[in-house]
């Protein structure tokens, strides 16, 4: 048996072992004189370090990009965390929006990079620049995006009597053309639509409450407006049609779908939808014999057409060691070149938010890609009440449930949202204004 | 070694003992205070905050609570579907693992094989069982609605309407009702006495007097710490309404951490979640305690005699 020294000494040496294991750094940086620059990247499917990485790491000596890619699904638990640890990484990538990152004062204000190096903010799509700000300060640079556009059928265009080469132009056109398209079989089941208003990218009720000129928030950003008259509009259209194609029916048909040949527009079930400049790669891996066209989002008679955007940015996090080597590269990855070829390398293409770079023969080559440019637009940003951002589309789709399953009008339904949602606005700018007293935005002088 | 005499006097044998005792304690001592208890010390003072994580807390007492109480439209949903979850599951899930282990309690033929075949559903969990019957509820090309169809009945959109989600939920947890329940159960059955059965044999009892009069107050501690088990188990229902149905349609599926881990992890409202969390624990432990009230009517220990 052990004498109590030698259980002694091994309690003690165990001590010391545990308290290095604990603070000592578990990053081992390479002594090659260089700065190795962490940046956090949000992947899909794909683990593939991007071109602009590369390219970056290639172009100049001081500076290595390491890349780590982050799960989808845990990209803004990673973040919150990592920013909560003090030592988070020089750079990361998101695509919730902006302003509800550095409204909470998690992203270092780019400001003085812009004015120093006379970064040109034009070349950006506007509604996607825009996304970037917070209270005046510049947060974040846009590098890609989403563009949406109607997919439509041309086969099923074909069997239902249309013609593939007209697609819809306005709502009205798009209800008598799913009436043709709709297909039940003997024993009523729906077995193919041809339009659904809440399957899609894009929600049609919200699409039309942008194109008619909604404005949900006030000027000083206070006081919210869910039922706007235009969004009430263009939520009784999304009833209406579930009036006339009863919505257990068209649960039921929708049940099955899913992602890949699962998807209803992949699988030929529906003909027509909203979906995002990224889908064209999903047809041609999963069904590239599929004859379909690509449109304008329609919208109503005399309305200009509406759109999202959906940005995918990068950010200093606050407390990141090396601002001035991020904002190297994140200029790098959001210039027209390094955009370009990004585009080209990866298997689900990116749409870029380089204006310069969206307009470049190179990128601009089909006539689908024409159309997504031209969409880009008119797109309206989903950051709609950014201090509430998921209460917002939570509030907005249990309203929009509530009126599709009759138990409200779309009206009531909306104010019933548009209360709870000015409830938490209203906590979220009374904790906003305590903390302006305690704390102040990362980089804003 | 040499030991001074001050130290000498203080290290009596039993503070050594002690402190060893302490000593070897330390690593559970440490983790429970790192990670159990300093993170519950402070979520009892972010329940009382504005708070999102990112930035500062702001102390504002129990505005969260009546905010919750009284002004929240999903708080008390959230507890209806919670406790509808828990009060319909609870005893289904119990019966039917007994049902189970009393039929493999039986010494037939193959008894282990049958044993294997109920417990082998129960391995599938979480996610996957979740996915998993997404298609079996399939409106269009389910399991379920082809069974029903064999008999000419329509199906129905378990998931996909308001009134049935629920229970779809609670038939599906039942999947694993041949899992470690049942293997504990038929532990307890295996460790009745005989002798019990033979006098109700020698009285000319048949086998529900066997069952209700010897086999269930044998059992009932086991019962009653598995009623205890299942009731906190459902209060935390979350898995299954996260990845099918999101807490819908109409939110009729939004439990109760459902709606914690949106208000958390969604909206960075991390004081709010906190005060939901500590009412949770405050819910359960009030209905445990009543659970152990009651228990004392019908729970049999031997011990007790």
């Amino acid at each position: 048996m052990p004498s109590r020294n030698t259980v002694i000494t091994f309690l003690a040496a165990a001590g010391v072992v545990l308290f290095f294991v604990f603070t000592a750094p578990t990053r081992v940086v390479p002594h090659d004189g260089k700065l190795h620059l962490r940046y956090w990247m949000i992947t899909g499917m794909k683990e593939i370090i991007p071109y602009y990485a590369t390219s970056f790491n290639a172009m100049q000596d001081s500076i290595v990009v390491e890349t780590t890619p982050i799960p989808w699904q845990e990209h803004e638990k990673k973040i919150l965390t990592a920013v909560l640890s003090g030592d988070p990484p020089d750079v990361v990538n998101q695509v919730t929006p902006v302003a509800k990152w550095a409204s909470r004062m998690a992203l270092v204000a780019l400001d003085d990079y812009i004015a120093r190096d006379r970064f040109d903010t034009s070349a950006f799509f506007s509604s996607l620049w825009g996304e970037m700000k917070w209270q005046g300060h510049v947060f974040a640079i846009p590098v890609f995006s989403g563009s949406y556009a109607l997919f439509y059928n041309r086969e099923l265009f074909r069997e239902a009597g249309l013609d593939p080469d007209r697609p819809p132009r306005t709502w009205d056109e798009v209800w008598q053309y799913n009436a043709r398209l709709v297909k039940r079989d003997a024993k009523g089941q729906i077995v193919r639509m041809g339009f659904i208003p809440n399957y899609g990218n894009l929600m049609t009720s919200m699409l039309m409450a942008w194109e008619l000129g909604a404005k949900f928030l006030s000027d000083d950003g206070k006081t919210v407006h869910l039922d706007d008259p235009a969004m009430v509009k263009g939520l009784e259209w999304t009833v209406k049609f579930y009036e006339a194609y009863p919505r257990e029916d068209v649960a039921a048909f929708m049940a099955g779908f899913g992602f890949a040949d699962q998807h209803g527009f992949i699988a030929r079930k529906v003909a027509m939808m909203v979906l995002d400049s990224g889908f064209p790669d999903q047809i041609k891996l999963y069904r590239p014999n599929l004859d379909y066209g690509v449109a304008m989002i329609p919208s109503f008679e005399g309305c200009p057409t509406a759109s999202a955007s959906g940005s995918w940015w990068m950010a200093i996090p606050r407390g990141a060691k090396n601002p001035e080597a991020a904002w190297q590269f994140m200029k790098h990855a959001a210039s027209k070149q390094a955009q370009l070829r990004e585009v080209q390398m990866t298997e689900e293409s990116l749409f870029p938010a380089n204006k310069l770079a969206a307009a470049d023969p190179e990128f601009i080559n089909s006539r689908q890609r024409e159309i997504f440019v031209a969409q880009m637009e008119y797109s309206h940003s989903p950051s709609i009440v950014p201090m509430a951002h998921d209460v917002f589309w939570r509030e907005f789709l249990g309203a929009q449930e509530r009126a599709i399953y009759g138990k409200q009008s779309p009206e009531e339904a909306l104010k019933d949202g548009e209360r709870v949602l000015q409830g938490i606005l209203d906590e979220a700018l009374a904790y906003d204004n305590y903390v302006r007293g305690q704390m102040t935005f990362p980089g804003v002088k | 070694m040499s030991q001074s005499a001050t130290s000498r006097k203080f290290w009596t044998r039993r503070r050594q003992e002690g402190m060893f005792g302490y000593l070897f304690a330390s690593p559970w001592i440490i983790g429970f205070v790192l990670f159990g208890l300093y993170p519950m010390v402070m979520s009892l003072y972010y329940s009382m905050s504005r708070y999102d994580v990112l930035r500062v807390p702001e102390f504002i007492g129990l505005q969260n609570f009546s905010t919750l109480l009284s002004h929240d439209p999903y708080f008390w949903n959230a507890v209806w579907n919670t406790v509808f979850y828990t009060v319909v599951r609870t005893p289904l899930a119990i019966a039917g693992s007994l049902f189970l282990a009393l039929l493999v309690n039986n010494a037939i033929r193959g008894v282990r094989v049958f044993r294997t075949v109920y417990f082998l559903p129960s391995i599938v969990g979480g996610v996957v069982l979740s996915v998993l019957w997404l298609w079996i509820f399939n409106p269009q090309y389910g399991l379920l609605n082809a069974f029903l169809n064999l008999f000419g009945i329509k199906g129905l959109l378990w998931l996909q309407s308001p009134e049935w989600s629920k229970p779809s939920l609670v038939l599906m947890s039942l999947w694993s009702i041949g899992g470690g329940r049942m293997i504990v159960f038929l532990a307890a059955l295996q460790n009745v006495p005989l002798e019990l059965y033979e006098v109700v044999d020698l009285d000319g009892g048949g086998w529900w007097r066997k069952f209700y009069h010897v086999t269930l107050p044998m059992i009932s501690p086991v019962l009653f710490l598995w009623f205890i088990i299942e009731v906190i188990f459902g209060f935390q229902v979350f898995t299954e309404a996260y990845v099918m149905t999101k807490g819908g349609p109409l939110n009729s599926t939004m439990f109760y951490n459902l709606y914690l881990y949106y208000k958390a992890f969604d909206d960075f409202d991390m004081g709010y979640a906190s005060a939901l969390a500590w009412l949770l624990l405050l819910l359960s432990l009030v209905i445990t305690l009543v659970q152990f009230t009651v228990g004392k009517f019908w729970v049999y220990y031997e011990s007790e005699r």
